[in-house]
């Protein structure tokens, strides 16, 4: 790779927050048709580095050059007219919800400047449809984009993101809400794109992943860029720059332990979607489940209904051999059944608390006097848990905002670990965590977990394989396969996630 | 608020950090050192602006919009809605109160009575209509605001009721205000304290109590944030938002009980400019220890700020019909400070 062609370059980049400083001499060279993988912990700096080159943040030492020249962007609108295109991680604020997809995929026209007040319908179908062809999409353009799934909505950010044909391509933990099958396409299409010349920055905790793809990997520390690999590396390799070396959990239940354990929660023929199979299922006493399946085999909607949040169609429910059927999430709660829910941004995250308020959130009645609520009982508890889990902030009176996604979402698995529960479920609980802190959640679950169970809910396999003692696979709505830690094999497992005509199995 | 402390530590460049730390206190102290301030301007150069009288006679010129605001301040947290019916309820409390008491010749008891939980009412009708039909809440109570201005003439056939005043009708009104009722408006405790004042500042320390430290405050908050997470972690999400909507309405009609025994008739203008001032009030709140967002503490803050203000300046000689114009200016000055200074997050 001698002939390599420096589209956008950092030099000796610096940022501080306030007393933080958040990221220190970071010199990059991104090159023509090639794709970069940036890793990092959580709160290590990459996102401050991405915000700076997509001219988010206006503020910051050290310099960006394209091609020869130095540049300053005002806005991120700059940003993206000099050729620098940004997905973010957070779907929802790439689509406009109550547009079209078509409307969706051509907002960069529809704002263009000098193109005069009116446009042309059919025109702009027209594009729309060019477009998401590029990305092999194949949407109904006339749909409104709050219809359609998290997964279209992402690829429709990427597509419209790729039809300014970018110089460079920034993709912010693009495959956090993608299924398998989606992932690879996206894969397929990016190496089309390198091929044509984009340079492209791929940003996620998933290694795997990062290896598939990158040609090289840039691991950033502490604000600082620790490395960069160059392919072929392996995922042990990163992990190891990025955070130092990581233990694997040891103790792991077996089968002939679990079930000699009293049944936690029972599901009797439990109905969760009108024509969704009935769902039987016993989890036990001090167990780890691992849920897993792809995006739509029913195990967000088997959580909400555990929690509360929607009733069964038919069925019942269990727990320690008493029936159990909650109204709402308040019930579901005052009977120790917690959940994490998947979207952290808009169902867990109370984006004007502070970290502490966010951790107490849900147990206002247990720091309370009459009334009035005892913060400094409130603050003695976040502190633990800030401790505990290892939650990276200036204090539990920051602002939520001022944290990392990562840390983020371990406030608000945190919360829930706050008091004791009976059943915790964890819904995709590792979404943009690093593996030092997934470890670390992991570890904290394991440790404490007593005679409580917790179930972990994720779409990557290698997630739940990391925590769970037995790791059940939903597929179509129905329970297809289940297999413990200690017997586990793993391509099995790969094929109940993905076969097309699954059968329902027993389960322990 | 509860103090948000993040204190800076002595590292990173020097200047950037002090910079940081005085922009930090500008946000939060800016305000209430403009006001003192301003008092300290009027104290000096209108010798009859620093007399006890002067002071409890411009309190009292806040009391019945600080009340109004101090009520609105729940819908505000809960769910980002400057509830509008606010006014109206106020207004109409006072002509039925008049109508009862005047007309009707009932007891203090029933007519102060009947008119809470008429103003109690309208909020939950407010509350099930955002929460449950689901109009926009600023649409459902413009129209309750409209109904209420419109049901508050129809009793006395739009005419203002007082003692021998002619109805509709021809019938002559017989009764009147009773002392125990005149008291609530135009009292004075230990012979000096003018009865509504205490009456707004109790109020206040129980709104601040139960918005800024109570259990129930965390959970409106929470709500206004993030109403999906808050449900998520067990809140009764419709309850309070509708409770929300009952305590503006309820706490309205307290002024509205107020304002009739100040001025000790039913009339039909008393409404006025209490809608406007009582949401400027709550709004100007926002910038008050620089939290942006709906704070019972700011509310009565940017209340008497309001107050102070228009008697400091028309003792040196301004006008009462530049009044609104300085208002609406105080309004947004304090809020593009605000916000603007703190655009750029640290």
């Amino acid at each position: 790779m001698a002939d390599r062609q420096t589209v956008v370059q950092t030099t000796d980049i610096g940022k501080s927050f306030a007393a933080t400083r958040a990221l220190d001499g970071v010199s990059l060279s991104f090159y023509r048709g090639e794709i970069l993988g940036l890793v990092g912990a959580n709160g290590a700096g990459k996102s401050t580095l991405i915000k700076i080159i997509c001219g988010y943040h206006t503020d910051y030492e050290g310099s960006i050059i394209i091609g020869d020249e130095t540049v300053r962007f005002a806005s991120p609108e700059d940003a993206y007219r000099r050729g620098i295109a940004t997905v973010h991680q957070i779907i929802n604020q790439g689509v406009v919800q109550s547009m079209s997809v078509g409307e969706n995929l051509t907002l960069g026209e529809l704002i263009a400047r000098g193109k005069g007040p009116f446009y042309n319908k059919a025109h702009l179908k027209a594009r729309a449809q060019e477009i998401q062809s590029q990305l092999g999409l194949d949407l109904d353009l006339d749909q409104p984009v709050e219809d359609i799934g998290q997964s279209d909505r992402q690829m429709i950010a990427i597509a419209r993101a790729l039809s300014t044909e970018p110089k460079l391509l920034i993709l912010d933990e693009p495959t956090s809400s993608l299924s398998e099958k989606e992932a690879e396409r996206l894969f397929t299409t990016l190496e089309k794109l390198r091929s044509t010349g984009v340079s492209i920055v791929y940003v996620s905790h998933r290694l795997h992943e990062v290896k598939r793809i990158a040609d090289r990997v840039a691991v950033i520390r502490d604000g600082k860029l620790a490395t960069v690999l160059e392919n072929p590396f392996d995922v042990k390799q990163i992990v190891t720059a990025m955070v130092g070396e990581i233990p694997e959990h040891e103790v792991r239940e077996r089968q002939s332990t679990i079930s000699t354990r009293k049944v936690r929660l029972e599901l009797r023929d439990v109905v969760v979607d009108p024509g969704k199979p009935p769902l039987s299922l016993k989890l036990y006493e001090g167990e780890i489940v691992g849920l897993t399946g792809l995006i739509g085999a029913g195990k967000s909607e088997l959580a909400e209904v555990l929690f509360g949040v929607r009733p069964p169609v038919s069925g019942e429910i269990l727990v320690d051999g008493e029936p159990y059927r909650p109204r709402g999430v308040y019930d579901a709660i005052r009977d120790g059944i917690f959940l994490v829910p998947e979207d952290r941004a808009n169902n867990a995250v109370i984006a004007d608390f502070t970290v502490r308020q966010n951790i107490t959130a849900p147990f206002l009645r247990d720091f309370q006097r009459l009334g009035i609520m005892k913060v400094g009982e409130e603050r003695e508890a976040s502190r633990r848990m800030i401790k505990s889990m290892g939650i990276k902030t200036e204090s539990e009176e920051a602002d939520m905002d001022a944290l990392s996604g990562g840390n983020q979402q371990k406030v608000v698995v945190a919360r829930w670990l706050l008091k004791n529960f009976r059943l915790v479920l964890l819904d995709e609980p590792f979404q943009g965590v690093d593996i030092k802190s997934r470890h670390d959640i992991g570890q904290y679950l394991r440790d404490n977990i007593g005679d409580r169970t917790a179930v972990v809910i994720a779409t990557d396999l290698d997630e739940v394989i990391e925590v769970a003692d037995r790791i059940l696979v939903m597929n179509g709505g129905a329970i297809v396969g289940e297999q413990f830690y200690a017997t586990m094999d793993r391509e099995k497992l790969l094929h109940f996630i993905s076969e097309d005509n699954p059968e329902p199995v027993e389960t322990t | 608020m509860e103090t948000t402390a993040s204190t800076p530590t002595e590292t990173g460049p020097r200047d950037r950090t002090r910079a940081e730390a005085w922009k930090r206190f500008a946000i939060r102290y800016g305000f209430l050192i403009v006001m003192a301030a301003l008092f300290a301007y009027f104290s000096l150069t209108e010798p009859a602006f620093f007399t006890p009288g002067n002071l409890f006679s411009m309190l009292l010129g806040v009391t019945v919009y600080g009340i109004l605001a101090l009520g609105v301040t729940f819908p505000l947290v809960a769910d980002d809605v400057p509830d509008l019916s606010i006014g109206g309820v106020a207004a109409l409390t006072v002509m039925i109160s008049a109508y009862l008491m005047i007309v009707l010749e009932t007891s203090t008891i029933f007519a102060i009575g009947f008119c809470l939980v008429m103003a109690a009412l309208i909020g939950f009708i407010n509350g099930i209509l955002v929460v449950k039909v689901k109009i926009p809440g600023l649409l459902a109570t413009l129209g309750m605001m409209f109904i209420a201005q419109g049901l508050q003439l129809i009793p006395s056939g739009g005419r203002s009721v007082g003692r021998g005043a002619v109805l509709a009708g021809g019938v002559t009104a017989e009764g009147r205000f009773s002392e125990a009722f005149l008291l609530l408006g135009q009292g004075r405790v230990f012979g000096f304290i003018p009865s509504p004042v205490l009456i707004m500042l109790a109020i206040a320390i129980v709104v601040y109590l139960v918005l800024s430290r109570s259990r129930w405050g965390r959970v409106f908050y929470a709500i206004g944030s993030n109403a999906e997470a808050a449900r998520l972690v067990g809140a009764k999400v419709d309850r309070f938002r509708i409770m929300a909507y009952v305590l503006s309405g309820t706490i309205a009609g307290l002024g509205g009980i107020v304002l009739a025994a100040r001025v000790g008739r039913g009339d039909v203008q008393s409404g006025g400019t209490l809608l406007l001032d009582a949401i400027g009030s709550a709004l100007i709140g926002f910038a008050v220890l620089g939290v942006r967002r709906p704070n019972p503490f700011g509310t009565i803050v940017g209340a008497i700020f309001i107050g102070m203000l228009l008697n400091g300046l028309t003792m040196q000689g301004m006008q009462y019909y530049v009044q609104d114009f300085i208002k609406g200016i105080v309004l947004v000055a304090a809020l593009a400070f605000t916000f603007g200074l703190s655009k750029t997050k640290a």
